[in-house]
C-alpha cells in the first residue's frame, strides 16, 4: 500500500478513537476502575463456556491430523516437504483459524441476545461496554489457545521429521522455527482484528447475518491487492464501492508470512509492525463503535 | 409526587414499538405511573401482552422507554449503582446451562467484586437457602424446572438485594414447585425486601402480595391492596341443613334474600337486624345454621372483572 495512504489512514483512525473517547468520556472515565475486573469476568465465563463445547476440539484435532497427515509425503525431497508442511501447517492454522473466529464471535453477542443469558448479567452492575469488551477478550483468549496448539503441534512435527530426515544424504529439511511460529503469531493477530468486526457486526444484526458478512468481510479482507486493482480501473458506483471496501475492511493479507516462512525467506519486519499497529488501532476503533451500539441496542 | 418511602418510582412510563409494518407503534406500556413502597410486596398482574415483563425490562435498563422515567431509591434506572442493590429473577430462568449451580452463583457473586472466599460463603448460603446443596454440581441444563428456577433466585440474592424483581418466578413449575417458590418469596419479604412481582398465576400473589396492580393494553388499570380492590362483600352466605319444602319458601319470600338452594341461603349484603331475620326464620322453621359468611372476590374474580370492564 502507498505510504501516504497508510499514514493517513492511520491519522483517521487515531482520530476517530481520540472523538469517540471524548463523545463516551462519561462512560468509560468514571468506571474505567471499575470495568478492568468485569471485563475479565465476563472473559472468564466466556472462556469456559468455550472450553466445554466440542466443536472446538474437534477442530483442533481436525487441524492435528491435517498437519501430521501431510508427513506422509515421502517422495518429495526434505525441503520440498519442509515447505509443504510450513506452507499447509500454517494454512490450516489461519484457515481453521478464521473460521473458528466467524463461529466463535458471530455467536457470542446474538447468542446471549436469543438465549436471554444477556438479562441476568445487565441486571448486575455490569456495563454494557464492559460486557462487549469481555466478550470480546474470551474470544481472543479462546483463539489464542487454539492457535497456540495448533501451532505446538505443527512444530512438534517439524523438529520430528528433523530429526528423522537428519541422516539422509542431501538433508536439507531444516525448518526456521522462529519464523514459523511468528507466521502463526500474525495469523492470530489476523483473527484478532477479525473478531473485532464481527463482534461490531454481531451488535446490530443476527447471527446469519453476522456469519455471511464474516466470510465476506474474509474474502475480501484477504484479497485487497485485487480489490485496490480493480477499483483503480473501475468507474462510478463499482468503483466507490470497491474503495469503500478497500478502506474500511481490514488488510488481512498484510498479516500473512505464510509464504517467508515456507521458502525461507527474511521476514519485513517494519512491514510486520505496520500490520501489528494498524491492526491494533483498527481493533480498538471497531471495539468502541460496537461498544456504542450495543449500549443503545435494546435486549 | 416523590414518596419518603418509596424504593421504586414510574411517572408517564411509555414504550413504543415501531417496526417498517407498524409505523404508528404498538404501545407496550402505555403511560404507566405505579410506586413501590419500602418492605412491601407489589405484583403486577395481567394477561399476556399487558407490558408487565416490558416494564420489568426497562426498569432493568434493557430496553429504553420511549417516554416517562423511572427511579429506584431515589435514583435514575441508568445508574449503574441502583443495580447493586437490586436482584433480578428472569422469566424461564435464562442461565449458561453447561455450568452447575454452583458455578453459576460464584459466576454472577463475581460481577459484584466479592472475593473468592466470600464467594465460597455465599455460594453456600444460598444453595441451602433454596435447597440445592445436594444438587450443587449437577449442571444448568440437567435440572428439572423447579431447581432451575431456585438456582436462578439465588443468582438473583446473591449481592443480598434490597430490591427484588420477579418475573413470572412460578411459570413452568408444578404445584409442589410452585409452593416452595411461594415459600420462598414468603422468607425473602419476612427478611425485609421489598419485592416486586410479575405473575398471572394469581393464587400465589394472592398469597404473597400487600398491594396489586392490574395491567391491561399497557396501563394500570387496578391498583390497591386485596381489601381494597375487593371493595366491600356484596352478599351475606348462610350456611345451613334442613333449607327444604315450606321452611324454603319462606325464606325466599324475605324481601333481602337473593338465592335459596338445599343448603344455602344467599342474601344482600344486609344489617344485623335483617340477618337476624332470617337466621330466625331456618332456627323456627327446623333448619340448623353451619356457618355466615361475607365472602369477598378473589383475585380471580377482580382480575377478570377489571379486565371487562377496560375491555368495554
Amino acid at each position: 500500500m502507498n505510504p501516504i495512504v497508510t499514514k493517513v489512514i492511520l491519522a483517521v483512525g487515531l482520530a476517530l478513537i481520540v472523538a469517540a473517547a471524548v463523545v463516551t468520556r462519561k462512560v468509560w472515565l468514571s468506571g474505567i476502575w471499575h470495568a478492568v475486573p468485569s471485563v475479565w469476568r465476563i472473559a472468564k465465563i466466556t472462556v469456559a463456556e468455550a472450553r466445554r463445547r466440542r466443536v472446538l476440539r474437534a477442530v483442533i484435532a481436525l487441524v492435528i491430523v491435517i498437519i501430521i497427515s501431510m508427513t506422509f509425503f515421502s517422495y518429495l525431497s526434505p525441503q520440498e516437504q519442509a515447505r509443504m508442511l510450513i506452507n499447509g501447517g500454517l494454512s490450516a492454522i489461519t484457515v481453521f483459524g478464521i473460521l473458528l473466529a466467524i463461529f466463535v464471535a458471530a455467536f457470542l453477542i446474538p447468542n446471549e441476545i436469543e438465549n436471554r443469558t444477556v438479562y441476568a448479567i445487565l441486571a448486575k452492575p455490569v456495563r454494557r461496554f464492559e460486557f462487549v469488551l469481555g466478550k470480546y477478550l474470551g474470544a481472543l483468549i479462546v483463539l489464542a489457545a487454539v492457535v497456540a496448539i495448533m501451532t505446538v503441534v505443527l512444530v512438534g512435527v517439524l523438529l520430528v521429521q528433523d530429526r528423522l530426515v537428519e541422516d539422509l544424504p542431501d538433508s536439507a529439511f531444516n525448518p526456521n522455527i522462529g519464523q514459523v511460529v511468528f507466521a502463526a503469531a500474525m495469523s492470530y493477530c489476523a483473527l484478532a482484528v477479525l473478531t473485532a468486526l464481527i463482534v461490531l457486526i454481531s451488535t446490530v444484526s443476527s447471527t446469519t447475518m453476522t456469519v455471511i458478512s464474516a466470510f465476506i468481510i474474509w474474502v475480501v479482507g484477504s484479497l485487497q491487492s485485487q480489490i485496490h486493482d480493480l477499483a483503480e480501473n473501475a468507474a462510478g458506483a463499482a468503483k466507490l464501492l470497491l474503495l469503500v471496501m478497500y478502506h474500511l475492511v481490514p488488510h488481512l493479507e498484510n498479516f500473512d508470512f505464510r509464504f517467508q516462512a515456507s521458502y525461507f525467506q527474511p521476514i519485513p519486519v517494519p512491514a510486520a509492525v505496520s500490520a501489528v499497529l494498524s491492526g491494533i488501532l483498527y481493533t480498538g476503533v471497531v471495539l468502541i463503535v460496537a461498544s456504542v451500539f450495543f449500549n443503545d441496542r435494546q435486549v | 409526587m416523590a414518596s419518603a418511602d418509596a424504593v421504586l418510582e414510574i411517572e408517564g412510563l411509555t414504550k413504543v414499538y415501531r417496526s417498517l409494518f407498524t409505523p404508528a407503534g404498538v404501545r407496550a406500556v402505555d403511560n404507566l405511573n405505579l410506586t413501590v413502597r419500602q418492605g412491601e410486596t407489589y405484583s403486577i398482574v395481567g394477561p399476556n401482552g399487558s407490558g408487565k415483563t416490558t416494564t420489568l425490562k426497562i426498569l432493568l435498563g434493557l430496553i429504553f422507554p420511549t417516554a416517562g422515567s423511572a427511579t429506584i431509591f431515589g435514583k435514575d434506572i441508568a445508574d449503574l449503582s441502583v443495580r447493586e442493590r437490586i436482584g433480578f429473577l428472569p422469566e424461564d430462568a435464562y442461565l449458561y446451562d453447561c455450568f452447575s449451580g454452583e458455578e453459576l452463583l460464584d459466576f454472577y457473586a463475581s460481577l459484584f467484586g466479592y472475593s473468592k472466599a466470600r464467594r465460597r460463603e455465599l455460594v453456600d448460603e444460598l444453595l441451602t437457602l433454596v435447597g440445592m446443596q445436594a444438587n450443587r454440581k449437577v449442571p444448568f441444563r440437567e435440572c428439572s424446572k423447579g431447581m432451575r428456577q431456585r438456582i436462578a433466585l439465588a443468582q438473583a440474592l446473591v449481592n443480598d438485594p434490597e430490591l427484588l424483581i420477579l418475573d413470572e418466578p412460578t411459570s413452568g413449575l408444578d404445584p409442589a414447585g410452585r409452593h416452595q417458590m411461594t415459600l420462598l418469596i414468603q422468607e425473602m419479604k419476612r427478611r425485609g425486601k421489598t419485592i416486586l412481582l410479575c405473575s398471572h398465576f394469581l393464587a400465589e400473589v394472592e398469597e404473597v402480595c400487600d398491594r396489586v396492580g392490574i395491567m391491561y393494553r399497557g396501563r394500570l388499570v387496578a391498583e390497591g391492596t386485596l381489601s381494597e380492590l375487593a371493595g366491600e362483600p356484596e352478599e351475606t352466605v348462610v350456611t345451613a341443613t334442613g333449607l327444604t319444602g315450606d321452611l324454603a319458601g319462606r325464606l325466599s319470600a324475605l324481601p333481602t334474600v337473593r338465592e335459596v338452594t338445599t343448603d344455602t341461603v344467599r342474601l344482600d349484603h344486609v344489617g344485623e337486624k335483617d340477618l337476624w331475620q332470617v337466621l330466625q326464620v331456618i332456627h323456627e322453621g327446623g333448619g340448623e345454621i353451619v356457618e355466615v359468611s361475607r365472602p369477598r372476590p378473589s383475585l380471580q374474580d377482580i382480575f377478570v372483572k377489571a379486565i371487562r370492564e377496560e375491555a368495554q
